[in-house]
């Protein structure tokens, strides 16, 4: 039932705006993306350059003004649990659930009985090291570890395409760090299709197995890189440091320029 | 905190022997010391002074309980229906506002002209106190939902149904539970100022009734017995609002 076996994203020429007060906004110009199945692909660009929007546009939380997003072959209308899991800069946990209850909320939408998903959610909140945890409630848990319940309740879906709007944004460097190892642990473990969105070169270099670059808003794919380096990754070898400044040099206009429209 | 309540105790000593001591001295027809309060309150309680007590206790009580139904309904869904499209709640909430700030009893000789001298005008009257704290508690509670929780229930696959249920009612649930103790306070205010300024059966009638009279003694008496009605009734809304807080955060 669960098409898993073809999770394809296609990104067709999509284009977006927004209607701010007093003028419209273009948040992204004629977009054209391809995610294989099972591919983690990371999305860097400067902040503000529609990143986050053609995330939402892909997860079907946005509609595009022109152009489609194909997944599996069928063009995106909405949100789909069943295809796509979506994480977001803020974990937005329910606060009146607990880490537990948070992590049955997909499943309780989909129907799923309260002694499965019981112990579905249970056995997802192990592997993310919140064992014991279970019955606390968001404002009793770190900024990693509510992190971590939000990317549990996405992979409780069970979706083949995992969306994550940069999941650790918020946190510290060595969270961030860890956070991005466990990660890699997971999508080995899983081999989900992973669109990551990040505007740290270091993350995307850790993680990705192909990086696409973005320009400022309005934001177009400028350029993609392949990352052959062999895990686990070592950013101080020649290679991933040939990467980064070939993703800097990408980039840095890219910044400036957003850094210049934000005055 | 044993200290605070021998304190208090101390305090109320002191109010009403200072009572006592203004009041034995004064005019007996218009001050009425605690030891005439006493007996008076003997007399209310025993059925003596008024034998039909309990019928107009049991009026009061029944015009609480309709306007406060009544005041919880329109309160709610008037609440829903401005806060939950986009925009509409900014409209009303100052004009609702507003509204509330307006001393409630000049709209209550309109009321008696409308709804009659019998307990519609109390009703009426009740329900217009009690609805404000309700609306505006549904107001405020869906303009503190956090948007971000229901872009991630969209994404989970909610629709606008499930989203109400899910994500707007359990965050919204403790200011809610505020408005209708405020609201159910305010019924009881409204109820029984409506039988004060003009009412025949009624605990406020038997209050004007015993004060017109110059029963002053009476008259505290049964002002007591009506506080006691108020500090029973918002005690049970406190006790029901703290097992309602418990249990949405428990179970939700």
């Amino acid at each position: 039932m669960r098409p898993v076996t073809d999770a394809h994203i296609e990104v067709r020429a999509v284009a977006k705006q927004w209607l701010t007060r007093d003028h419209p906004v273009p948040a992204l110009e004629a977009v054209s993306l391809d995610v294989a199945p099972q591919e983690f692909l990371t999305v860097l660009g400067p902040s503000g350059c529609g990143k986050s929007t053609l995330l939402s546009i892909i997860g079907g939380l946005a509609s595009p003004d022109t152009g489609e997003v194909r997944i599996a072959g069928r063009a995106v209308t909405g949100p789909d649990p069943r295809q796509m899991a979506m994480v977001f800069q803020d974990p937005g946990l329910f606060p009146w659930r607990t880490a537990l209850e948070n992590v049955e909320f997909g499943l309780e939408l989909q129907g799923v009985s309260a002694s499965s998903r019981r112990e579905r959610a249970r056995a997802l909140l192990e592997p993310v090291g919140l064992r014991g945890f279970e019955n606390r409630y968001p404002r009793e848990l770190s900024g990693g570890m509510k992190q971590r319940v939000a990317i549990a309740r996405a992979l409780a879906l069970d979706a083949p395409i995992l969306l994550m709007d940069e999941p650790f944004g918020a946190l510290d460097e060595q969270t961030r760090l860890l956070m991005g190892e466990w990660l890699l642990g997971i999508w080995a473990r899983t081999r989900k299709t992973v669109v990551f969105v990040t505007h740290s070169l270091q993350e995307a270099i850790l993680l990705s197995q192909r990086i696409v670059v973005m320009t400022a808003r309005p934001g177009r794919i400028k350029a993609s890189f392949e990352v052959a380096l062999a895990t686990p990754r070592d950013l101080d070898a020649p290679a991933a440091a040939t990467l980064r400044h070939a993703l800097w040099d990408a980039i840095r206009d890219e910044s400036r320029r957003a850094l210049d429209g934000d005055r | 905190m044993r200290r605070i309540v021998l304190a208090r105790i101390a305090v109320l000593a002191g109010l009403l022997g200072g009572w006592e001591l203004w009041a034995s001295r004064r005019d007996p027809l218009l001050y009425v010391p605690p030891s005439r309060v006493w007996p008076a309150l003997g007399r209310v309680l025993g059925l003596d002074a008024y034998p039909t007590l309990v019928t107009h206790f049991g009026v009061t009580a029944l015009e609480v309980i309709v306007a406060y139904v009544l005041a919880v309904g329109l309160g709610l869904a008037l609440g829903f229906a401005l806060g939950l499209p986009r925009h509409v709640g900014e409209i009303y909430e100052p004009i609702l506002s507003a509204l509330y700030a307006i001393p409630s009893v000049v709209w209550y000789p309109s009321l008696m002209l409308f709804f009659g001298l019998g307990p519609a005008s109390k009703i009426a009257f009740g329900v217009l106190l009690g609805f404000f704290p309700v609306v505006l508690a549904v107001l405020a509670g869906i303009r503190s939902v956090d948007p971000h929780l229901l872009t991630v229930a969209r994404g989970f696959g909610a629709g606008p149904g499930t989203c109400f249920v899910k994500v707007v009612l359990p965050a919204i649930t403790a200011t809610l539970l505020a408005g209708l103790r405020a609201g159910l306070a305010l019924c009881v205010v409204g109820v029984l100022v409506g039988e004060i300024l003009g009412a025949r059966r009624g605990l406020g009638y038997l209050i004007n009734y015993a004060y017109g009279l110059f029963r002053t003694a009476d008259y505290v008496a049964l002002a007591l017995l009506a506080l006691v009605l108020v500090l029973v009734i918002d005690g049970a809304a406190a006790w029901a609002e703290g097992r309602a807080r418990r249990w949405t955060e428990g179970a939700a």
